[in-house]
């Protein structure tokens, strides 16, 4: 079965994954409004991706994190940089892993 | 550091010690096992992570541009208008696969990108640079779903490997120093009752001698 896909962010990421066949769009207007929105689209079964800008996330902050330790497999939530090519600075993949194989510092080859 | 158990000192007791530590070892290696395969594995990912992210962010920064590119010549509510009259019926297909016992999510996506026709904007008041965005957008949107499909196996496999970590260090930290701190408690136990028993014989013997 199919499942559908949801966006939250600005006016223009919507604007453009609307376009691109999103189904479910929310544009950010208040902490509350969003975080409500959010937590709709976490518990709805036919949703199967959520796109979410950086910046709405962070601006949700930590309630957008708890959200994602407790949610289930499905939807997935994915994180993606605005039309002002956002990205925290902090990496969040790179913090789970010095967090679970130690103290271990990525040196990445290319092709490797 | 570790603290003994409050074992009785007893041979049974000691027999049923040797089994745990024994059983305790056994389950510590299969652990530390498991999670050298996780490493393997979670570093394959994270590795297709990064080429994917980069990937799917040049494109989205492409497509962002195109969309600029519309509300110029467009117009802002002409193009949030002709957003809102598009075909919003995308589907994706996501599995769940299991990867050593984890569920991890493996996305199917079938064509995305579509024909002006089949957007289901009027065409005749949209120009062509909204199509221009809406395919960017699209292709952005197919990147996108790859990189969160490896996004979400990274994030179970890493959960999966905090938790056998935690597993393998208490075993190895708590659990077996601590059975066989109890183990050479009962031994040094049972050598003191049987060097005690020793003498006492000796002595017996000795007192028997006198008498006899």
């Amino acid at each position: 079965m199919g499942f559908k896909i949801a966006v939250v962010g600005d006016q223009e990421t919507v604007t453009g994954f609307a376009l691109a066949g999103a189904t479910y769009a929310h544009t950010y207007t208040t902490k509350e409004e969003t975080l409500g929105k959010l937590g709709e689209f976490l518990a709805s079964d036919e949703i199967g991706l959520v796109l979410i800008t950086h910046r709405v996330a962070e601006e949700l902050g930590y309630d957008f994190l708890w959200m994602m330790q407790t949610k289930r497999l499905l939807p997935l939530v994915l994180r993606i940089p605005d039309k002002t090519r956002y990205v925290p600075k902090v990496d969040e993949l790179r913090e789970i892993i010095k967090r679970t194989v130690g103290v271990e510092i990525m040196i990445r080859k290319e092709g490797g | 550091m570790a603290v003994p158990l409050a074992v009785p000192p007893t041979r049974m007791e000691l027999l049923k010690l040797r089994q745990r530590v024994g059983l305790a070892q056994r389950g510590h290696d299969l652990l530390r096992e498991k999670m050298d395969a996780l490493v393997i594995e979670f570093f394959e990912v994270v590795r297709r992570i990064q080429e994917a992210r980069a990937k799917a962010l040049e494109q989205l920064s492409v497509a962002h541009r195109a969309l600029s590119m519309c509300f110029a010549i467009m117009g802002t509510l002409e193009t949030k208008q002709a957003s809102r009259e598009a075909k919003r019926e995308l589907q994706v297909e996501i599995l769940t696969r299991h990867i050593m016992g984890i569920a991890v999510p493996a996305v199917e996506v079938e064509e995305i990108e579509r024909n002006a026709l089949m957007r289901g904007y009027g065409l005749h008041m949209t120009s062509s640079v909204l199509d221009e965005a809406s395919r960017e957008f699209e292709r952005a949107l197919n990147l996108l779903i790859e990189l969160a499909e490896l996004e979400g196996s990274a994030f179970a496999i890493a959960r999966e490997l905090e938790k056998t970590k935690r597993r393998v260090n208490a075993l190895e930290y708590i659990l077996i120093p601590r059975l066989k701190e109890a183990i050479k408690f009962i031994v040094m136990k049972l050598d003191e009752m049987e060097r005690e028993n020793f003498s006492r014989l000796k002595r017996i013997k000795a007192m028997l001698e006198e008498r006899g």
